[in-house]
C-alpha cells in the first residue's frame, strides 16, 4: 500500500495556516492514523471525508492537542501553526485552544445561560475588562453563530433549553467568541436536520472570511457544498487530498473513486 | 440486500395462528412476569411491614421518655436549720450538704401526707423513695441561687422516683412491686392519693432531650442533651475534614492523576478501606491519635477523627462516582475554548457533581452518625457526661459521649426506666438522622441542574 499513499499529492496552498508532516497516531498499540502530511489554507474551508473510523476525527483532534486528554494517545510527526510546531514541549495546550477553537459532532453547550456560555472563552481568556465590552463580545459572536435574532431576548435563559440546531450554532458561537485562527468542526451536523444543517453551512462559508475552517463530514454533499479543499482518508491513511471540485469530478486514486460514487464505506 | 438466496427464504411457511389466543410460549411467558411481580411486591410488603413494626414499636417504647412525673411539694425552708445566725451568706448555706437537705424534704413530705389524710405506715425515710435522690440537690441548688428564700416555705416541683413514674406510665404494677426493695405497695397508695389531691403531676420531659446523663440510681434525671451536643461536635469534625479531603483527593484521582499501577493500587485500597469494619477504625484512632498524638481520650475532637477516617473512603467513592457521571462532551467542551484542566472541573464538572457529593457526604456522616463501635475505643462509650462543656473549643476537647453511645449504655443498664430512655434516645437519633436526610433533599435541590 505504500505505493499509494501519495502524499506528494498535497495540492500547493498559497498561504497555509497549518502544515502536518509525518503525523502519526497511536492508541495503545492501535495505529490510528498513518504517516498523515497535509497543507491547511489559511481562509478555506478544508474537509475532511472518509468511512468511519478512517481517522479523520483523531486528524482533527491532533490539530488543537485534544489527544492530550487521552491518556492511551500518542502523537508522532510535526504539525505546524503558523510555522510554530504545537507539539513542542514549550507550547501550552491551554493557549494553543484559544487559538484553534473546535465545535463538537453533538452539541454540548454548558448547563448555563446562553450568555454564559458565549461569556466563558472571553472571560477565562481575560478579553473584555467592562460589562459592556462583554455584552459586544456575546452580541458579535451570537450574530456571526445567526443565532442573534433567536436568541437576543432569552440571554439569561438556559443554553440547553434550546433546540438541537440553536445548541450547535449556540457552540459555534461559544467558539468564535475567544476570536480564533482556525476553527476544527467534528461533524457539526451529523445530529441536525436539513434545515439547520443548512443554516450551519451557511454559517461555515461566512465564518471562512476571518478563519480557516477544518470540517469533518460523513455527508460527501456537504463537503462539496461548504469546502475548497478535500482530503480524503482511508484506513488511517490520506488517500488524496486537493481541489474539492477536482476530488469529486476527477478523483486521481481509485480508493476515493469508490468512495464517493458508493461503493466503498 | 439479503445474501440469503430467494428460494431458501421462501420455505414452506408455519401453519397461521390466530392473535386472538396466545400461543403455549407467550402464555408461559405472562405466567412468568406475573410471579416475578408477585414476588417483587411480597417483598416490598414484608420490608413495610418490618419498617412499620419498627418504627411502631420504637416510638411505642420510646414516647414514655419524653414526659416525666414530678411531685409538687411545700418545702419549709428551716432559717434554724440553712442558716441559723440569718447572714444570708450563700458561703455559708452552701455548708448544709443534700443530707441536710433531704432532712427538710422528709419532713416535708410527712407533713404533706399528714394534711392529705392519708394514713400510712410509713417513716418519714421511707417516704422519701418516692421522689428522686437528686430531689435534695435541687432544692439545694435552687436555695444557693436564691438566698432569700431562706425561712420560708416554698412550693417545689420535685422530680418523682423512677418507679413512681412507671407506675403513672402504667410499666410499674403492684404486682411487680412484690419483690422490690426500693418501693412497696404502701408507697403506691401515697401515690394515689396524692395524685388526687393533684400534686402528682405529669408533664413534657424537656430534661430528657437537653439534659445529661445521670448516675445508675437516678434514671429519672438522665437526658441525652450532652451526648447530642457531642455527636452534634463530632458531625463538625468530620464535615469539616472529609469533604474537603475527600472530595480533593477524588478530583486529584479522578481528573488529574496519571492511570498506572500507583493509581490503581490506590483504588483499589479505597474501595478495601469502606469495607473495614468500624472497630478497627476505633482502634487505629486510639494509637494514632490518643497514644501516639496524645490528644485527650473520649474528646468529641478524637472521635470526630476516628469517624473522618471511617467516612473519607466512602465520601471518595461517591463522589468519584459522581464525577465520572458528569459527561465528557462538558469537560471536551470547556477545554475546546482553551480552559485549562483545574478551570474545566471546578466551573464546569464540580458544579454538575455536586448534588451527587452532597448526597455522598450525608450518607457518610449519617453513618458516623450512628456509629458506637469506634467510639468504645476512644473511651467515648459508658463516659457519664454529668454537664454540659463550658464552651464551643472546651465541647471538641472536653469528655463527652454521643447519642449512640449514650443509647447503648442506657440499654446496658439495670434499672428499666433507662430501657425506656434507651428508646427515647433512639427516636431522638432517628430525627437528627431525618433532620440531615432533609438537609440533603434540600441541598440536592439547590443545586440540581440538568443538562
Amino acid at each position: 500500500m505504500n505505493d499509494m499513499r501519495l502524499t506528494e499529492r498535497a495540492p500547493v496552498v498559497d498561504h497555509s495556516k497549518i502544515s502536518a508532516r509525518n503525523v502519526n497516531v497511536h492508541y495503545g498499540p492501535a495505529h490510528a492514523l498513518k504517516d498523515v502530511s497535509v497543507e491547511i489554507g489559511d481562509r478555506l474551508v478544508t474537509a475532511f471525508i472518509g468511512p468511519s473510523g478512517c481517522g479523520k476525527s483523531t486528524f482533527l483532534r491532533c490539530l488543537n492537542r485534544m489527544n492530550d486528554t487521552i491518556p492511551i494517545a500518542r502523537v508522532t510527526g510535526s504539525i505546524e501553526l503558523d510555522g510554530q510546531d504545537i507539539y513542542d514541549r514549550r507550547v501550552d495546550p491551554v493557549q494553543l485552544r484559544a487559538k484553534v477553537g473546535m465545535v463538537f459532532q453533538k452539541p454540548n453547550p454548558f448547563p448555563k445561560s446562553i450568555y454564559e456560555n458565549v461569556a466563558y472563552g472571553p472571560r477565562i481568556h481575560g478579553l473584555a475588562r467592562a460589562r459592556a465590552d462583554m455584552d459586544a463580545i456575546v452580541e458579535k459572536a451570537l450574530r456571526r453563530a445567526a443565532l442573534w435574532n433567536e436568541a437576543k431576548d432569552r440571554l439569561h435563559s438556559p443554553g440547553t433549553g434550546l433546540s438541537g440546531g440553536q445548541q450547535q450554532r449556540l457552540c459555534i458561537a461559544r467558539a468564535v467568541a475567544t476570536e480564533p485562527e482556525v476553527l476544527l468542526m467534528d461533524e457539526p451536523c451529523s445530529a441536525l436536520d436539513p434545515i439547520a444543517t443548512a443554516q450551519v453551512e451557511e454559517l461555515i462559508d461566512e465564518l471562512r472570511r476571518s478563519y480557516s475552517v477544518v470540517i469533518v463530514t460523513h455527508s460527501m454533499q456537504q463537503a462539496a457544498r461548504v469546502s475548497q479543499r478535500t482530503a480524503f482518508f482511508h484506513l488511517g491513511s490520506l488517500v488524496e487530498y486537493g481541489e474539492t471540485g477536482q476530488i469529486f469530478t476527477n478523483p486521481r486514486d481509485p480508493r476515493t473513486e469508490s468512495y464517493i460514487s458508493g461503493r466503498i464505506g | 440486500m439479503t445474501d440469503l438466496p430467494l428460494d431458501a427464504a421462501a420455505g414452506p411457511r408455519p401453519a397461521p395462528r390466530s392473535l386472538l389466543e396466545a400461543d403455549p410460549r407467550t402464555a408461559a411467558r405472562n405466567r412468568a412476569e406475573a410471579r416475578f411481580r408477585a414476588y417483587g411486591l411480597a417483598a416490598l410488603l414484608v420490608g413495610l411491614a418490618a419498617l412499620v413494626l419498627l418504627l411502631g414499636s420504637i416510638l411505642w417504647n420510646g414516647f414514655p421518655a419524653f414526659t416525666q412525673t414530678r411531685v409538687s411539694l411545700p418545702v419549709e425552708l428551716s432559717q434554724a436549720e440553712l442558716d441559723p445566725e440569718g447572714t444570708g451568706d450563700p458561703a455559708v448555706i452552701a455548708k448544709t450538704s443534700t443530707f441536710g437537705f433531704d432532712d427538710l424534704i422528709e419532713a416535708a413530705l410527712a407533713k404533706a401526707v399528714v394534711e392529705a389524710g392519708i394514713g400510712t405506715d410509713l417513716e418519714p425515710g421511707d417516704l422519701a423513695d418516692l421522689l428522686s435522690s437528686g430531689a435534695a440537690a435541687q432544692v439545694r441548688d435552687a436555695v444557693l441561687a436564691d438566698p432569700s428564700l431562706v425561712g420560708q416555705t416554698v412550693e417545689f416541683d420535685l422530680l418523682a422516683s423512677s418507679r413512681v413514674d412507671g407506675y403513672l406510665k402504667g410499666r410499674v404494677t403492684r404486682e411487680s412491686l412484690a419483690d422490690d426493695r426500693n418501693l412497696s405497695p404502701a408507697h403506691l397508695d401515697v401515690v394515689d392519693a396524692l395524685a388526687a389531691r393533684g400534686a402528682v403531676s405529669r408533664g413534657f420531659n424537656a430534661a430528657f432531650i437537653l439534659g445529661a446523663d445521670a448516675s445508675e440510681k437516678r434514671p429519672e434525671a438522665a437526658g441525652i442533651g450532652v451526648a447530642t451536643l457531642g455527636s452534634l461536635t463530632m458531625m463538625l469534625v468530620v464535615l469539616g475534614l472529609s469533604l474537603p479531603l475527600g472530595v480533593a483527593a477524588s478530583i486529584y484521582l479522578e481528573e488529574f492523576a496519571p492511570k498506572n499501577r500507583f493509581t490503581d493500587f490506590i483504588e483499589v485500597n479505597i474501595a478495601n478501606l469502606a469495607a473495614v469494619p468500624s472497630i478497627v477504625f476505633g482502634i487505629l484512632g486510639l494509637v494514632a491519635f490518643i497514644q501516639f498524638a496524645g490528644l485527650p481520650a473520649s474528646a468529641p475532637l478524637v472521635g470526630g477523627l476516628v469517624l473522618t477516617l471511617m467516612t473519607l473512603p466512602t465520601i471518595v467513592i461517591v463522589t468519584r462516582a459522581s464525577l465520572k457521571s458528569v459527561p465528557p462532551s462538558i469537560r471536551d467542551a470547556a477545554l475546546g475554548v482553551g480552559a485549562s484542566r483545574m478551570q474545566a472541573v471546578f466551573h464546569h464538572v464540580l458544579p454538575l457533581a455536586l448534588p451527587g457529593i452532597m448526597t455522598g457526604a450525608i450518607i457518610g456522616m449519617a453513618r458516623a452518625l450512628g456509629e458506637t463501635a469506634p467510639l468504645l475505643l476512644i473511651g467515648m462509650v459508658g463516659f457519664v457526661a454529668s454537664n454540659a462543656p463550658d464552651g464551643v473549643l472546651a465541647s471538641f476537647t472536653s469528655p463527652n459521649s454521643a447519642m449512640p453511645a449514650q443509647i447503648y449504655e442506657w440499654a446496658k443498664r439495670a434499672d428499666p426506666a433507662y430501657y425506656e430512655r434507651a428508646w427515647g434516645g433512639i427516636i431522638l437519633l432517628l430525627v437528627f438522622l431525618l433532620l440531615m436526610n432533609l438537609g440533603a433533599v434540600l441541598l440536592r435541590r439547590r443545586f440540581e441542574r440538568r443538562w
